[in-house]
């Protein structure tokens, strides 16, 4: 019953979205104009630039390729340093945000556990774009701009998501070294080691995010690969853009490859080389042990990666002085000041100011920004649901579950193209996809709804198919045992088994396409993303921060329900494991 | 070593002991049985410190645990080890990291990391003649999760000799295993107790295994002692009516 009301409630919501957006079907077929641009831009994929299209750039700039390996590295530069920055942040603020190394309960350690907390949510409910907006506007262009503009989110993420893990973490072996005598921080160790490979796996899942995300700040003018993108298609150089778009999946997938592989070794451990000798000695015992070059040689690459992250490039950029950009950092305080009050000095002009621009634009767009993310995850749930049962890996293939059924092997080749589908649907970025598509569309929310249920889809579908594929109640064999198609085995005994986690999966979801949601507008189409972008280029700073603040307000808030009611479906559910990332970290945020 | 002078635990309105007078001396080795909620680790929780008590005292070596300042609160819990029924390993980490982990208060935070990224050469060396002890010697750099529930507990084991305690607190330490797993261990344990003079307290389930290795039962109910002795025929029966939870005999 619960389940009824729960997709007539997600039905009605993703119709009154629609209506709210203001989007009706006939958008969905493209103009004239729009097909023969989707037409000449999909068949451009086919054959990518191998050099300039620009025959005149080819004598005189940089090789063609230079420039894309260029950009490339920048997009892993600016990702691996703001992680290393991030993970700073994210360690501390996980180790404080979390009660795992407390000696005993005390009301301060409370207090600090809260507003670590409370301070972390705050820091991720800033898109990374907006906090990169921020930045050039107060300082300028600098890559420490672009860096700290991820680091920051990422931190608090980071912290969020570690001091969870920390508390959730087996606590036995710590209050065994307490029992032992050892202080309050020795004793954490057993716990912060304990849950290493889930902290680390979760870092690495970060990473991945952060290449994405690397490449998106290039749409604000940070030189990764997402700038030479909008260039290319300003330009009108489509074979251009996908080069540069091949070479960002290339990256995408080998650190999602990369990240997995290194996951995996973490949580299941390196066995021992040969069998073990009862008689050995302790020096024979050690070359025997199991490790992995693999490992060894992932953790000097990173390592790598950050040193020349940071040394090899001039941080904060050779077109500004130090006083040019202390004098940026001044003219944008005052401006940040609403405006009435620059004006006359009088704060109480403030509440005039904003409820004006409140009634003008900012209910209307925070109404939209909310039915922009809820009907974009509400089709990526849909759309991954439905696929399930021909994608998921225990389903589409020829004895499902290990049971022989009729019909596998088209099924098979049919679940390894959609698998593989989501694994590019997963590593496009939101905001390229939206870029996308609003040049094939035309200025509508569909392009929006799309791009964010396209990326999500993709995620839900790989979490979904792990719910399927783990599923072990036996309940599937039983029906397929008896004849059951896969199709009522999955609608008999796989879903409705697997409901909970799902929903709880799609409410990690929501919360991120909320926060995705407030910063796709900046493409030009109505949420507070337009009004964020409409302000920046009208140097209002203070508008821009007042839809900066209430984007935050929004995520936060969603963030908040998403807590409390996976928390309740946590306590409601048999089979929903604890913990930020539901045992899948891999795709959490 | 130990003595409980009317010792009451309640947590909330639940009493877990009931004016508890015991006395358990340096050396000895004692059974707790009886069946579950009698308050066997409500009793173990006490002696180390753990848990405070509601009501009583419990005095170690003479002084009352509620005495004790932090520092040497601590201090004397590094002389008493415990063996909780998850053994408390860290699941993740090897063999030998873990055993390190029972010098935790000598070794502090940055000595435990340290015994964890680098450990020296002579406690490896240390830690095997350990493991050899226990018999899996040749464990000493598997990953504790690649190993089996009968050589997790010996690596539960090993880490609570390398404290080089005065007394090991062990709660069922045996509830997950095969009965040929169980008594192997207890002799074990037991006999290394006896070698090094430790004293011994350790709940169990099982009173043939008790009978067998221990010379002091006592066993609980609702928080009270309702026996305490040898194992001897005269009291046997009472003790099995305990294991199944059934009513003393007149």
């Amino acid at each position: 019953m619960r389940r009824r009301w729960f997709l007539l409630g997600g039905l009605v919501l993703f119709f009154l979205g629609l209506r709210v957006l203001d989007v009706g079907l006939g958008e969905l077929i493209p103009s004239e104009g729009g097909r023969q641009l989707a037409g000449e831009f999909f068949a451009a994929a086919f054959q990518p630039a191998l050099d300039y299209e620009d025959v005149s750039i080819r004598e005189v700039g940089e090789p063609f390729f230079s420039k894309v390996g260029k950009a490339a590295w920048l997009t892993v530069k600016y990702a691996v340093v703001a992680m290393s920055l991030a993970l700073v942040l994210g360690v501390a603020g996980g180790i404080l945000g979390s009660r795992s190394w407390w000696n005993r309960p005390s009301r301060a350690l409370e207090a600090l556990r809260l507003f670590i907390r409370l301070l972390a949510t705050a820091l991720r409910s800033v898109h990374e774009l907006i906090w990169a907006i921020l930045f050039l506007a107060a300082v300028g262009t600098s890559p420490v701009a672009a860096m700290l503009a991820m680091a920051l989110p990422y931190g608090g993420t980071l912290a969020k998501v570690f001091s969870e893990l920390l508390d959730e973490a087996n606590q036995s072996p710590a209050k065994v070294m307490q029992s032992a005598g050892g202080s309050g921080m020795a004793s954490f160790l057993g716990t912060a080691v304990g849950a290493m490979p889930d902290l680390l796996t979760y870092a690495m899942y970060r990473l991945e995010c952060a290449v994405r995300s690397s490449a998106v700040l290039g749409f604000v003018g940070v030189p990764t690969l997402g700038y030479e993108i909008k260039v290319s298609f300003e330009d009108g150089h489509y074979r251009e853009i996908w080069t540069f778009v091949f070479a960002l999946l290339v990256i995408v997938l080998f650190f999602e490859w990369w990240g997995g592989r290194i996951r995996k070794m973490l949580v299941t451990g390196v066995p021992s080389r040969t069998k073990l000798e009862a008689g050995a000695s302790v020096a024979r015992l050690w070359q025997q042990r199991g490790t992995s070059l693999f490992l060894r040689v992932s953790g000097a690459l990173i390592v790598a990666l950050v040193s020349a992250g940071w040394l090899l490039e001039d941080r904060w950029g050779a077109g500004l002085s130090a006083a040019q950009r202390w004098e940026n950092l001044q003219r944008f305080g005052k401006e940040l000041v609403p405006y009435p009050v620059q004006e006359s000095g009088d704060w109480s002009k403030v509440w005039g100011w904003l409820g004006q621009l409140m009634r003008e634009e900012g209910w209307e767009a925070i109404w939209r920004t909310f039915h922009l993310g809820t009907a974009a995850v509400l089709l990526a749930g849909a759309v991954a649901l439905m696929g399930l049962v021909w994608s998921s890996r225990s389903l589409a293939t020829i004895e499902p579950r290990g049971i022989p059924v009729a019909g596998g092997r088209v099924r098979r080749l049919f679940g390894q193209a959609l698998r593989l589908l989501a694994v590019l649907a997963r590593s496009a970025p939101e905001y390229l996809l939206a870029f996308l598509l609003l040049q094939i569309f035309g200025p509508t929310m569909w392009a929006l709804i799309f791009a964010l249920a396209i990326h999500n889809s993709g995620i839900l579908s790989r979490l979904g198919g792990e719910v399927v594929d783990n599923n072990d109640s036996g309940a599937a064999e039983m029906m397929l045992s008896s004849g059951a198609s896969r199709e009522a085995c999955f609608l008999g005994a796989l879903l409705p088994e697997g409901f909970n986690r799902m929903v709880l999966f799609l409410f990690y979801r929501w919360e991120t396409c909320i926060r995705e949601a407030t910063i796709l507008g900046m493409l030009g189409v109505g949420s507070l993303g337009f009004l964020i972008s409409e302000a920046r280029v009208s140097f209002y700073y203070d508008e821009l921060l007042l839809w900066v603040v209430l984007g935050a307000s929004l995520v936060f808030v969603g963030d908040l329900a998403s807590d409390f009611v996976r928390a309740k479906l946590r306590a409601g559910g048999q089979a929903v494991p604890a913990g930020p990332a539901c045992g899948l970290p891999t795709v959490n945020q | 070593m130990f003595q409980l002078q009317s010792v009451s635990l309640h947590y909330g309105g639940v009493v877990a002991l009931d004016s508890l007078d015991l006395e358990l001396s340096a050396g000895e080795q004692v059974c707790l049985i009886g069946p579950s909620g009698a308050g066997k680790s409500s009793l173990l929780g006490l002696l180390n410190g753990r848990t405070s008590a509601s009501q009583g005292e419990v005095l170690v070596e003479g002084t009352s645990f509620s005495k004790l300042s932090r520092k040497v609160l601590r201090a004397v819990r590094s002389r008493i080890a415990w063996v909780p029924q998850d053994l408390g390993l860290v699941s993740s980490l090897r063999v030998h990291q873990n055993v390190a982990c029972g010098r935790v208060a000598e070794k502090g935070f940055w000595g435990l990391l340290r015994s964890f990224l680098w450990m020296s050469a002579q406690e490896k060396r240390e830690i095997h003649e350990l493991l050899k002890r226990v018999g899996i010697e040749e464990k000493i750099f598997v990953r504790v999760d690649h190993l089996s529930g009968g050589q997790q507990q010996r690596v539960a084991l090993a880490r609570a000799l390398y404290q080089k305690p005065q007394a090991i607190l062990a709660d069922e330490p045996v509830s997950a295993v095969d009965p040929e797993r169980a008594r192997d261990l207890v002799a074990l344990l037991t006999s290394l107790a006896k070698e090094e003079g430790i004293t011994l307290i350790m709940s169990l389930h099982d009173v043939a295994l008790a009978r067998q290795f221990f010379d002091r039962v006592v066993g609980l109910r609702e928080g009270r002692v309702v026996f305490d002795g040898r194992a001897d025929e005269a009291g046997v029966k009472n003790l099995y009516r305990l294991e199944k939870s059934l009513p003393e005999m007149p």
